[in-house]
């Protein structure tokens, strides 16, 4: 047989798949940014520019992209303060542990999303785990933690945790203990040698990390819609109810060509500042 | 196992319109030859061992086995045993396994295929080992058993990819004459690549020197070794001296020295002089041979031998002596004088390969 | 030394907080009280129980399963010939087609989900099983292809060459030795594949409808409405699914190596 033909073969469904369940309908989606908006629901007529021009005629939906990207990058900023001290730690351990650590790290992405947000507002819902505990420790009334937005970033910084967790492993990849012993034989004390060596040689893991997370964010639905109570409203929760509940498609189809925009300049931003570090 | 001959017409390849990886590459192999390729990394042996084993398609030219044209036949129907550089042997089976598999692609039966195997296994000496995986093995294990995997088919051509080169240096020393042993005793004609010269000359019939994908000598070892064709040659196999000089009429002049050399080379050439073909003292009278006067420079002790630098006529000799008890070993700065063999005088023009 | 103590307490808080939602809900589920309270009033199996009365959760719990089961094997049949075709040629257009068949699980899957459903709608598959299997293909084919890339860049170079030269025809160089080869990378595949169509749920709220659903989204409609121990002892027996398929997983190909880092 042919090798082309072979090839054929083997990659057709594959790439048929592909094309019927991914590159159509999202074209297809991209083109409905186009139709007017019905006011009853549905799809109106097009190709016209109205319904992109409601994002500059409303303000409304300009500040919930603002408002993504501004929690986005502090949900990033916490997850990498949080994940850098336990990658290192899975990094400088022994072997054998290695192994376990990682694993444990890893299996929380294995479970789905509505089961780990919901165990948040276990721990964090006014007669949860984190308010039981902070009543016994003498507080009056624990500070509320669900149905906002201080839930639903701790929430997404856990969830995140994992995957910023692998980037920065593999990070450390170019990290080796005698690269560090160097440092100190040269008279470094160690914080100087994180600051110095550790730090700058992890940096492309870090910003894959963030890469990431900020995408992960930008683009998270279910931990903003069941911990966020309705009062969180992301690009992602908008676009839902302006799909489902409104059933406003246009408007849904530009929101979300805005929400690839902005996934876009991401890769853009890290590709950039990756070359600059990498240089 | 009657022999069988093997000929190489043209071969060629290129990968992907760059250079030439091998070029127009002709040689026969007798039957129950073993044949040397050696050359550097890069020189063009594995891919010509590949095209041979129907690995790597030929871009030009053609293998003959006895005769036949196989170069647009696919590995599984050339009949060929290769024992792979990193043996690949089969980690899912065990070792009777592994060596089993050509056996059972021919459709033999059961019984047969076990006799056969434990045949090939005790061959190789690992017959207690059969129910062994691949990764509980030494490597030197390992090898044993990829070369019986590649001999219990009884094919007509043997290909051997640095076989030896993953061992260590003790093991490899061992395991080249058990498989000489093995090839001359099974007269099977074998290809062996190697980029180990000591391996070459030890193991096989004929060397086939490569450099740049084209073969720059062919011939027995002690032809390669005696008579190098080209400078490339001289320097890959064995150690040598090597001078810029300039030659004419039977003479060569390298630094203040002028000496007596065969050939007829004219103009800007290299000597070459191989270390332990020059000897210390006056040369003994009659015979024709060339003389030098200097100082040691420098004596290096390696164990069986004194490797001594010796500066004379403003160019360095490195000079090698068996060590010997009671022999009175030279000291660095004591004056010294050198001979060797007017034959032994090597002579390439220069700029040569 | 007070800096290492410190440190040392600081990664155990930190590995806890990473942790903590998905072991808290284990002893929640145990609460004998009717809401979500914490510490309960005492431990009991009444959420256990309540479970086996919820006939559409355990109606969307058999869906998820089918669905799931039918989706690892299509993956697998679809993925595994992909896979092996782009882990061993090197083709022109090899790289960027790579990029696209992955590129599922690099968009915002709500993005995803909307166009699904635009596209399903047109053609009535809302609510059908077909819909549902392309809807989780979608994104557990790259997943699965990805995978098993790995595992066929995993095996040993030069032994098909062998098998070969020995002479076994390219049809038995696959059955005798590539594929042997490859089962612990198709096992650790279809446990991955399996759970990503089990969890899955933005694209599935997207595609269900109300005479078929799945376990995650009947579970998020739950919980949007009311917030008691009930999510907690279907959570409690997830979290057990997923720590045996993290066993298997683990046996097979190690967790980490098949998630790709």
């Amino acid at each position: 047989m042919r090798p082309a033909v072979l090839a054929g073969l083997l990659l057709g469904p594959a790439l048929l798949v592909n094309l019927g369940t991914f590159l159509v309908p999202i074209i297809n989606l991209a083109l409905l940014s186009f139709n007017e908006v019905r006011p009853s629901g549905g799809v109106g007529p097009g190709p016209t520019l109205s319904t992109w021009a409601i994002l500059f005629d409303d303000p409304y939906y300009m500040e919930i992209v603002g408002n993504s990207i501004g929690v986005s990058v502090m949900v990033t900023g916490f997850t990498v303060l949080a994940g850098y001290p336990v990658a290192l730690f899975i990094h400088r351990a022994a072997a054998r542990w290695r192994n376990l650590l990682v694993v444990a790290c890893i299996s929380p992405l294995l479970v789905s999303a509505v089961v780990r947000t919901y165990g948040w507002m276990v721990i964090l819902g006014d007669n949860g785990i984190v308010a039981a505990a902070l009543r016994g420790l003498g507080m009056a009334k624990a500070p509320r933690m669900v149905f906002n937005l201080t839930g639903v970033a701790i929430a997404l910084v856990e969830i995140l945790m994992p995957t910023m967790i692998l980037c920065l492993l593999a990070g450390f990849g170019r990290l080796n203990a005698s690269v560090e012993e160097a440092a100190a034989s040269l008279g470094a004390p160690p914080w100087r040698v994180f600051l110095r060596v550790v730090l700058p040689l992890s940096l492309p893991g870090i910003l894959l990390g963030c890469l990431l997370a900020f995408v992960l964010t930008v683009s998270s639905f279910i931990t903003p819609k069941l911990l966020g109570g309705g009062r969180v409203i992301l690009l992602a929760t908008e676009i839902y109810d302006q799909a489902i509940v409104t059933l406003n498609w246009p408007l849904a189809a530009v929101l979300s060509v805005l929400s690839l925009g902005v996934f876009g300049l991401a890769l853009l931003l890290y590709g950039r500042v990756l070359r600059l570090v990498e240089a | 196992m009657a022999g069988t001959r093997l000929v190489l017409e043209g071969l060629s390849k290129s990968f992907a319109g760059g250079p030439p990886v091998v070029a127009a590459l002709s040689l026969v192999v007798e039957p129950g030859e073993m044949l040397g390729f050696l050359g550097p990394s890069g020189c063009g042996k594995t891919t010509t061992l590949r095209m041979i084993g129907g690995l790597t398609p030929a871009s030009a030219g053609r293998v003959l086995v006895d005769g036949r044209d196989v170069t647009a036949l696919p590995p599984h129907r050339r009949d060929m045993g290769i024992v792979f550089q990193n043996y690949a042997l089969f980690p899912h089976m065990d070792v009777a396994g592994n060596v089993a598999f050509g056996l059972e692609m021919r459709g033999m039966k059961r019984p047969e295929i076990g006799e056969r195997v434990a045949r090939a296994l005790d061959l190789v000496q690992l017959g207690h080992l059969a129910k062994r995986r691949p990764k509980e093995l030494s490597g030197g294990q390992q090898q044993r058993v990829a070369l019986a995997r590649a001999l219990v088919i009884e094919p007509s051509i043997l290909l051997l990819d640095e076989p030896l080169s993953n061992l260590d240096a003790k093991l490899r020393e061992d395991m080249r004459s058990e498989i000489r042993d093995i090839q001359q005793r099974l007269g099977i004609t074998t290809v062996f690549v190697t980029h180990d010269q000591a391996e070459a000359l030890a193991l096989c019939d004929r060397i086939a020197v490569m450099h740049g994908g084209k073969i720059a000598q062919l011939g027995t070892p002690h032809t390669i070794y005696e008579h190098p064709a080209t400078e490339f040659v001289a320097d890959f196999v064995g150690r040598s001296n090597r001078f810029s000089a300039m030659a004419a009429g039977g003479m060569v002049t390298m630094g203040a020295l002028s000496v007596r050399a065969p050939g007829d080379v004219r103009g800007a050439a290299t000597v070459m002089i191989r270390p332990h073909r020059i000897a210390l003292g006056a040369a003994p009278g009659g015979g024709e041979w060339n003389e030098a006067t200097g100082a040691i420079a420098r004596v290096t002790y390696v164990g069986d031998m004194l490797a001594c630098e010796v500066a004379a006529g403003g160019v360095t000799f490195l000079v090698e002596r068996p060590t010997q008890p009671g022999l009175a070993d030279p000291r660095p700065g004591e004056a010294a004088t050198l001979h060797w063999r007017v034959s032994d005088t090597l002579v390439f023009p220069a700029g040569g390969g | 030394m007070i800096g290492k103590t410190l440190h040392k307490v600081l990664i155990v808080l930190l590995f806890a907080f990473l942790l903590a939602p998905v072991v808290l809900v284990i002893p929640m589920s145990f609460s004998a009280d009717r809401f979500l309270v914490w510490p309960p009033s005492g431990f009991s199996l009444r959420w256990y129980s309540a479970l086996l009365g919820e006939t559409k959760l355990m109606e969307a719990a058999r869906n998820s399963l089918v669905l799931a089961l039918l989706v690892t094997a299509a993956a697998l049949a679809i993925g595994t010939p992909a896979a092996l075709a782009l882990g061993r040629s090197r083709f022109r257009g090899r790289e960027p087609l790579i990029a696209v068949l992955t590129a599922p699980l690099l968009l915002p899957t709500i993005v995803l989900a909307l166009a699904l459903l635009i596209v399903f709608v047109g053609y009535g598959l809302i609510g059908s099983w077909a819909g549902l299997l392309f809807a989780h293909l979608l994104v557990a084919l790259p997943y699965g292809i990805r995978v098993l890339m790995t595992a066929v860049a995993t095996l040993p170079p030069a032994v098909e060459e062998a098998a070969a030269s020995l002479g076994a025809p390219p049809r038995s160089v696959f059955r005798r030795v590539t594929l042997p080869l490859m089962m612990p990378g198709v096992a650790a595949t279809a446990a991955i594949v399996f759970l990503v169509s089990f969890d899955e749920v933005v694209i599935s709220l997207f595609v269900v409808g109300p005479e078929l659903t799945t376990l995650p989204v009947a579970l998020f409609r739950y919980v949007e409405s009311k917030t008691d121990p009930l999510v907690a002892a279907v959570s409690a027996l997830l979290v057990l699914l997923t720590l045996g398929v993290v066993v298997i997983l683990e046996r097979a190909m190690g967790l980490a190596r098949a998630i790709g880092r």
